[in-house]
């Protein structure tokens, strides 16, 4: 059994694997564009004809470029703010002797744990009274302080930063900022790229927050706009509609993962260990 | 080179999208539903009137339909303008809670359906229309009577008034009950329907005949029974709670049902004709079997459903080649499920504005004649109206008489068994019955299972068993 | 003696840097997180019902929580499917990392498998949710129909309404969104980790799996405590598959997917008791703390 044929196989294993992830998403694409009666009453790997009439039930309802719009309004600032808040925050936790450094991880790691749904209510409250209704600020500053991200880049810290290398900027005579901007920024590129996309993929699809709190419609990101296309039950016997409404939304993602895994193999090959 | 070929072709997936959404713009509404008649531009559907007028209301609401009277009401009123903002039900509750906690003074207008406005009424959401310059009681004899108490709170006070009334009636196939029973006439059908026993016979039949009687056995849903959940905060579980769980296991377990979810895709399918049924021998690749195999129980159709006033439309959409071929019946009972409450939020600012509007929406003969029209076939809830349109005829239900025929069913229901703990009480029954229909749980280990909920739910009331 | 003064004093100067560079944090988190947090401690403890008037009823909630059997009921669940999905999504994590970081295999591709991995996370729960439940459905579904249709099944399975199954679907299909995720961590982790000590066990001449055990599994694991972490938290917390895809809170069938999660929502949001809400979501807080507490000593220790 050479190397070659267990390569083979694993190979193998992994495009099977492949293919269940990828196979749902094709599926929800080819039903885009077929008709709700086409969905229920037959099996098809082809794509229909019914793309335009989908296309047309749907705008008909709401203006999903709006609401891309939006999203990516919020979505851009928030992921950019978690990605270099969390960053600076970990850094200094992991490489900084300070007092209350234990206590400070200690919370995140606790706060972490608190079911969302339920600091939903004292959030709420606190939004409107600091009368924060109706903008985006609300869903924006929080992202600021995301205790889950800084967890994993401390965490990545410790995996990736070596004193040595910190000590001799220093002789150098590199301020700490610079140092943090310089050297750490870069090395903890792969770590940041992981992380953002999480970040703008949660951003992106949260609908709770932001149904609560935005009460213009023309204010609305796309998923309060799917969320009540599902609900709307004139929609619902035309599942095409539905699944040419999801597969809209997916698409800025893809994007956004695109663009993060290029920038995560492109410093890796710069810094280097493997493709 | 297989991996290459995916990811092109996801990748060419998406660029096609990203292709066709830059095409199609300003997709009119042409190709859907009338009752939720929606206009050109989606963003503008938002605010009805003069955007520069002076006066402004904002209406939070579950559907379409008050966004229509926004732009009737601003077309005799100039200085106007209405923002419309609707809201899915499931979270309608939570987003008013949230701005109603937060002191906020807009919407102007919150509404609900029945089950949702017992706990608003007693948080004080809504403002009491009953002193001046209201006087909602003036009107009380203008409005169909259960749906006029429905909009008081516990203590009599009128807090919210309908536009809409929403009995509920058996809708059937005239042309399966002719070849079945012989007759299409809505009396006779429905004395098929009468009690829970005649039901099962009926379902017998049709099923012997190769149909089901109902797509799910969820249909009966709105007769479920007409005593109160809850006496002096005790729970009340009679006899008629028990025939309805009898019913629906009986239904499921002989086969009568077509095993649908309500308000699935399939359960509208199976308003225009029929639905496939999967067996062993179905060879579900080949379109030309699946035709072919009709009556062996491979396709079947649905015999009735079981829908409130408001499903009159929802059909409509639905039935594609068989309108005139439906029917509608009464069902054994007097139930009734949704319809829309219209009250002023008691933080508002603009009340009297607010008043003008609802009453406009639910008070006044023109509008309402209107509503008809317009909505093609809602049954409203000004019984002035309701007189005038009584002898009209609904082609998609073979000329029937469904006003005069609704209006009857609305006139027997009687408000006074509700309490605020139907929903959950309702939800649990339910559960009880699908452990039972599937075989999970025996009768007894049901019933006991749903007073430990009961009891778990609501610690305040008294559980006998 | 000069240097090694200013020397020290540069040390001290540097550790303050730090408090600088946490300050935007700590300020949003106190006000956007704990704000709501303590306050939602505070609800806990009255019988708050959404509006009105909060009165104090001190532990009354808590007794009525560790009292209440349903709520046992749902940590079982949770516990049930959250253990599957565990196994699953870091098991098939763990083994894909090892794949691509074999230096002997050198498997090519690991960006293009890395991204297909990851797809199921992108897409909203809703929309996962309603994809399967029609996917799945019992007599209409794709999945039955392929399968009945292709002779490997006589009569199809009622996937989503057996207690049988149910919640294994739900566990799976949590696998499947989430490991990709946590491939995509540890990967990371692996690739951070500086080339010098693979040259260096190279020029040694250490074997593979040497070389895997000695460095990369060490080096991985305050990764590995991280993953371990977040999947407890996020397992521990499930709620949006098993709330859309079994009829809301009640978790269908026989409440067998009903996780604690669903619990306190259907108490928090649906029948608005919200004070006892508030106590069941501190019930499971503490119970999280607890086994977290516990996976923190244990990767602890092996460090010492």
């Amino acid at each position: 059994m050479g190397t070659k044929v267990k390569r083979g196989i694993l190979y193998a294993a992994l495009i099977l694997l492949a293919v269940c992830c990828l196979l749902p998403f094709i599926l929800m694409m080819i039903n885009a564009t077929r008709s709700g009666s086409e969905i229920v009453s037959s099996f098809s790997l082809l794509p229909g004809k019914a793309l335009s009439d989908n296309w047309a039930t749907i705008s008909s309802y709401f203006d999903l470029f709006r609401g891309m719009r939006n999203s990516l309004l919020v979505a851009i600032p928030a992921t950019l703010f978690t990605a270099y808040f969390s960053a600076m925050t970990a850094y200094a936790m992991a490489v900084y002797k300070f007092k209350g450094s234990k206590i400070l991880f200690g919370v995140i790691v606790v706060f972490m744990m608190i079911p969302g749904q339920l600091s939903l209510i004292g959030f709420y409250d606190l939004i409107t009274e600091l009368n924060m209704v109706d903008s985006y600020l609300p869903l924006i500053l929080p992202a600021i302080a995301v205790p889950g991200t800084v967890f994993f880049l401390k965490q990545y810290c410790e995996s990736v930063l070596s004193p040595v290398l910190l000590e001799a900027a220093r002789i150098d005579g590199a301020g700490e900022i610079r140092i943090f901007h310089k050297i750490v920024l870069p090395l903890l590129s792969p770590g940041i790229a992981t992380m953002s996309i999480g970040a703008f993929i949660g951003n992106w699809n949260s609908y709770l927050i932001p149904l609560i709190l935005l009460n213009s419609p023309e204010k609305f990101t796309l998923p309060v706009m799917i969320a009540s296309l599902n609900s709307s039950t004139d929609i619902t016997r035309n599942q095409g509609a539905i699944y040419l409404a999801v597969a809209i939304s997916v698409i800025p993602i893809l994007i956004a993962f695109a663009f993060c895994s290029k920038y995560i193999i492109g410093s890796i090959t710069a810094g280097g260990v493997k493709e | 080179m297989k991996m290459k070929k995916i990811m092109s072709l996801l990748l060419a997936g998406a660029m096609v999208f990203s292709l066709t959404a830059c095409g199609g713009s300003g997709g009119n509404a042409g190709t859907d539903t009338a009752s939720e008649a929606v206009s050109e531009e989606s963003e503008d559907v938002a605010v009805a009137g003069n955007k520069e007028a002076k006066d402004k209301l904002v209406v939070w609401t579950l559907s379409n339909d008050l966004a229509q009277f926004a732009e009737k009401y601003c077309e005799a009123n100039s200085d106007v303008q209405i923002q419309t903002v609707v809201i899915a039900p499931a979270d309608y509750t939570t987003k008013v809670q949230a701005a109603m906690r937060g002191h906020q003074t807009e919407p102007d207008i919150i509404v609900g359906e029945p089950q949702m406005l017992e706990p608003m009424y007693e948080a004080g959401y809504f403002e009491d229309l009953n002193k001046a310059p209201y006087n909602a009681q003036d009107y009380a004899k203008d409005v169909v009577d259960y749906a006029w108490q429905i909009g008081q709170d516990s203590d009599g006070i009128q807090r919210t008034i309908p536009y809409q009334i929403t009995p509920a009636g058996v809708f059937y196939r005239r042309d399966l009950a002719k070849k079945v029973f012989k007759t299409d006439d809505p009396e006779e059908i429905g004395k098929l329907f009468a009690d829970y026993d005649t039901i099962l016979k009926t379902g017998q039949t049709l099923k012997d005949a190769g149909y089901k009687i109902f797509a799910s056995e969820g249909e009966m849903n709105y007769w479920a029974g007409d005593s109160a959940w809850v006496i002096d905060n005790k729970l009340n579980v009679d006899k008629d709670r028990e025939a309805y769980m009898d019913l629906c296991v009986k239904l499921y377990q002989n086969d009568m049902t077509a095993y649908v979810d309500t308000w699935s895709s399939t359960w509208y399918n199976a308003m225009a004709g029929e639905i496939p049924v999967i067996d062993a021998s179905t060879n579900v690749w080949d379109d030309e079997a699946m035709k072919e195999a009709e009556k062996n129980g491979k396709t079947t159709q649905v015999f009735a459903y079981g829908l409130p006033s408001w499903g009159v439309l929802t059909m409509r959409d639905n039935v594609g080649d068989l309108s005139g071929k439906w029917g509608v019946c009464a069902g054994p009972s007097y139930g009734f499920g949704g319809g829309t409450y219209i009250g002023i939020s008691a933080l508002s600012e603009r009340k009297d504005l607010a008043w003008d509007f609802l009453s406009f929406c639910t008070l006044n003969e023109d509008t309402l004649n209107w509503w008809i029209e317009a909505s093609e076939g809602d049954v409203v809830s000004y019984l002035p109206v309701l007189e005038q349109h009584k002898d009209d005829e609904n082609e998609v239900y073979g000329g029937e008489k469904l006003y005069a025929f609704f209006l009857e069913q609305a006139e027997k229901i009687d408000t006074s068994r509700i309490t605020k703990y139907d929903e959950a009480l309702k939800k649990a029954w339910g559960e009880a019955i699908t452990a039972i229909k599937t075989g999970e749980k025996s009768k007894e280990e049901a019933i006991s299972n749903f007073y430990d909920v009961v009891e778990s739910t609501y610690p305040e009331l008294t559980v006998e068993r | 003696m000069g240097k090694e003064l200013s020397a020290t004093r540069k040390k001290r100067d540097i550790n303050k840097v730090a408090y600088l560079f946490i300050a935007p944090f700590v300020l949003t988190f106190v006000v956007f997180s704990i704000y709501p947090v303590v306050r939602t401690l505070y609800l806990s403890f009255t019988d708050y019902k959404g509006f009105g008037e909060a009165q104090i009823v001190g532990l009354s909630n808590y007794i009525r929580v560790f009292k209440d059997k349903f709520f046992w009921r749902a940590l079982g669940n949770t516990v049930r499917m959250w253990s599957v999905n565990i196994v699953l999504q870091l098991g098939l994590a763990f083994l894909l990392t090892i794949i691509f970081s074999d230096i002997k295999y050198k498997m090519r591709g690991l960006s293009i498998f890395r991204a297909l991995f990851y797809l199921p996370n992108l897409i909203a729960a809703t929309s996962v949710a309603f994809l399967f439940k029609t996917l799945l459905d019992w007599k209409y579904g794709t999945i039955n129909q392929m399968l009945v249709g292709s002779g490997l099944l006589k009569a199809p399975i009622n996937w989503l309404g057996s207690t049988l199954t149910a919640p294994y679907i739900v566990a799976v299909i949590g696998a499947w969104m989430w490991f990709g995720n946590s491939f995509i961590m540890l990967m990371a982790g692996v690739q951070g980790i500086p080339k010098d000590y693979f040259e260096a066990a190279a020029i040694d001449g250490a074997g593979r799996w040497k070389v895997f055990f000695q460095i990369t599994l060490p080096l991985l694991r305050p990764i590995m405590l991280y993953v371990a972490i977040t999947s407890l938290i996020g397992g521990l917390q499930m709620f949006d598959i098993p709330f859309l895809m079994c009829g809301g809170t009640i978790g269908n069938p026989s409440g067998s997917t009903q996780t604690v999660v669903m619990y306190l929502y259907k108490f928090g949001f649906e029948i608005n008791q919200v004070g006892f809400a508030s106590a069941i979501a501190y019930a499971l807080f503490m119970i999280i703390l607890v086994i977290s507490m516990i996976q923190f000593k244990a990767f602890n220790k092996k460090e010492a």
